[in-house]
């Protein structure tokens, strides 16, 4: 185009060719970019308000649900069901008010991010958005599910622990710690399914570890603990004249 | 734990019938039974003769409360007749009757008695004892000691009294005497004995209070009716009653359950009356009917490893709940137990009373689950015992009666600890 320019250039003069150069080169580009950002400049200006206030919604809506839970005793709850000490076990160590204040301000963000996409009204990034908004309820179940799960396994575990000491099992914090995992991989595979995450594979997955899982515990009970199996068996079905006499004591 | 209200409690169409059929009675005694043919008829026995030799004149009816028994209790219940003859009795009175009926509601006890109470309502009685199915030490005397308080000197509520080998009855020895005592100020000695009279005042009271779904239904009955007597302000006494001997209905395998019951109730019933012993110091005798006299009771073989080694694998694999549930001074007392000799092996009384409390507290506070709370409470409860046993085991039953006096002074002692922990129940 501009070898065009420059041989009608020769031909035809030079003053009229600049000036179509000028006009038909630089100008139109420039000013079609110029036009474009002018028509982008308010969606980037409504996306940054979007954001900045999201972003003060999600500060605020994330203290607020935590002070709320707070005062409404869930630290107590979580205490009292094991949740506390089941998570400083895995070096987490705030309140659990805290934490549901973070996941609010966090699903917050989220949010906020996508209605941002939304805004800048751009196909490529409406179409991301729009699919991540399918995905979020899968997410929020997901999560519901993990989360669900953990406390259930912890309450179990903990039932678990305390029958087995009563019922005098020597392996009581290992049957207790078979029965956390065993809830825990429960609540994994159901997530993941809901993720939609290979699913074929957690499904197959899950019933080979299950299996495996089973099978390594009767084959380490039965070789590794048989000694402690023979004792419990012989004290569960009075073998031992020791433990006969324990019978007679009466409580009530 | 309660809520009151006026609702009458559904009795079959049978009964019902028998009821309208009697009209109006002076005094009952009811039987709660499950599967106890091989017992009741000496129970029904002894309460018939009873009735007839002590209370000639009034209107007396018996009720068996049956939960289904399987093995022809209601038929030895129907079948048993007294030869007052034999017994030198004359028969001046109007004929005994006698209700069998089923309950209604969860099975247990306390359902039970919750048909007996209804029906004595029904019948309008003035006083009403009940008495265990499995009891093969009781006599005659019994029910009269059980009733003549109350028709004769106003008491709301008997409680027995019994003479028992030291090593039975120790939830109630080392848990429900000391605490009941400390709490309420009342020296009742068998606050879950299970056999008790009550006047007609006192029987509306337990009607009216909504607790028949709880535990309360099941073991828990006995210490309920004796802390509402107390906690509502009724007049109590005591009756001695001699031995008791039943058949043993508390295997080791369920204590932890009976714990649950037991002691959730006992707990329960601290929420519930907080306001009643907050504020309350020492404890005063509570008045004993009866001629009291030396007995020989049956011994008790216990197995001091099996309780300690129990008490050591809580301290081992429960020490993470034990620390929510317990004060961490009273924690590290009972750490060093882990290790040391049988023979030095010893949870003190006044670490048993703090103990005692900081589970209370911890019922309270919901610190744990209460259903896991009160059953990882069972190792505790069973070094405890191991302690009173490794103590008590060169002395005789009345010296052993001592060390559980002492306890219950240590209780008392510690009772600021309790109120400091629990928090005051005015002001939250």
């Amino acid at each position: 185009m501009v070898g065009d320019v420059l041989l009608r250039c020769y031909h035809m003069g030079r003053e009229p060719v600049m000036k179509e150069f000028w006009e038909t080169a630089l100008l139109s580009p420039l000013t079609e970019v110029g036009e474009a950002l002018l028509h982008f400049l308010p969606y980037l200006l409504a996306m940054i308000i979007v954001l900045v206030v999201g972003f003060v919604l999600a500060w605020a809506i994330g203290n607020v649900v935590e002070r709320l839970l707070r005062v409404l005793g869930l630290d107590a709850l979580s205490n009292s069901l094991g949740v506390s000490a089941a998570l400083a076990r895995g070096g987490v160590k705030s309140e659990f008010s805290h934490l549901v204040g973070r996941g609010a301000y966090w699903m917050v963000i989220i949010l906020t991010v996508m209605s941002g996409l939304f805004v800048l009204n751009l196909e490529p990034l409406n179409q991301f958005a729009r699919s991540l908004l399918a995905y979020l309820p899968h997410l929020f179940t997901a999560t519901l599910i993990l989360v669900a799960g953990f406390l259930l396994s912890n309450f179990i575990s903990q039932a678990v622990l305390i029958a087995a000491v009563n019922a005098g099992l020597p392996p009581a914090r290992m049957v207790a710690a078979l029965s956390r995992w065993g809830v825990q991989l429960v609540a994994i595979a159901m997530a993941l399914e809901q993720l939609g995450i290979a699913e074929t594979v957690v499904v197959v997955g899950f019933a080979l570890l299950m299996g495996g899982v089973v099978l390594a515990g009767a084959i380490a009970f039965g070789f590794g603990a048989r000694d402690i199996a023979k004792d419990y068996l012989e004290r569960r079905l009075s073998l031992k004249q020791d433990d006969k006499k324990a019978d007679d004591l009466r409580h009530l | 734990m309660s809520s009151t209200g006026t609702t009458g409690t559904p009795l079959t169409p049978d009964t019902e019938t028998k009821v309208s059929e009697i009209g109006e009675a002076d005094i009952l005694v009811g039987i709660p039974s499950f599967n106890n043919a091989d017992t009741i008829g000496h129970v029904v026995r002894a309460a018939s003769a009873g009735l007839a030799k002590y209370f000639p004149g009034m209107r007396a009816v018996l009720v068996n409360s049956d939960g289904g028994s399987t093995d022809g209790t209601a038929d030895v219940v129907a079948r048993t007749v007294v030869d007052l003859g034999t017994m030198l009795i004359s028969d001046k009175q109007s004929a005994l009757h006698k209700i069998i009926t089923p309950y209604h509601g969860i099975p247990g006890k306390g359902s039970a008695f919750r048909t007996i109470f209804e029906i004595a309502r029904r019948l309008k009685v003035k006083a009403c004892a009940v008495v265990d199915s499995d009891l093969r030490s009781i006599t005659p005397e019994w029910i009269e000691l059980l009733l003549r308080p109350v028709l004769d000197e106003g008491y709301d509520y008997v409680a027995p009294y019994y003479l028992r080998h030291k090593y039975d009855g120790t939830i109630t020895n080392s848990i429900v005497y000391p605490l009941t005592q400390a709490l309420y100020g009342q020296r009742v000695r068998q606050p879950i004995g299970g056999d008790f009279g009550f006047s007609g005042k006192q029987l509306d009271h337990y009607l009216d209070k909504h607790v028949w779904e709880s535990d309360v239904a099941k073991f828990g009955i006995d210490v309920w009716m004796t802390t509402e007597a107390i906690a509502s302000g009724g007049r109590i006494c005591q009756a001695f009653l001699g031995a008791k001997i039943h058949n043993p209905k508390d295997p080791a395998r369920d204590l932890a359950a009976m714990l649950v019951q037991v002691v959730g109730a006992v707990f329960a019933l601290m929420e519930e009356h907080q306001t009643v012993w907050w504020q309350l110091t020492g404890s005063n005798p509570v008045k004993l009917y009866g001629f009291q006299y030396e007995v020989s009771v049956e011994p008790v073989n216990v197995n001091v490893d099996r309780m300690i080694t129990s008490f050591r694998q809580g301290l081992e694999d429960l020490e993470p709940i034990w620390r929510q549930m317990l004060a961490s001074d009273t924690m590290d007392r009972l750490m060093p137990l882990k290790d040391c000799t049988l023979q030095a092996f010893r949870v003190p009384d006044d670490l048993w009373a703090r103990v005692v409390y900081d589970v209370a507290t911890a019922y309270h506070k919901r610190l744990l689950p209460r259903d896991h709370l009160l059953k990882a409470f069972t190792p505790l409860y069973l070094g405890r015992t191991a302690t009173f046993v490794l103590e008590t085991q060169a002395l005789t039953t009345a010296e052993a009666e001592t060390r559980i006096e002492s306890l219950c002074k240590v209780f008392e002692e510690l009772k600021p600890y309790l109120v400091e922990r629990w928090g005051n129940p005015i002001h939250g």
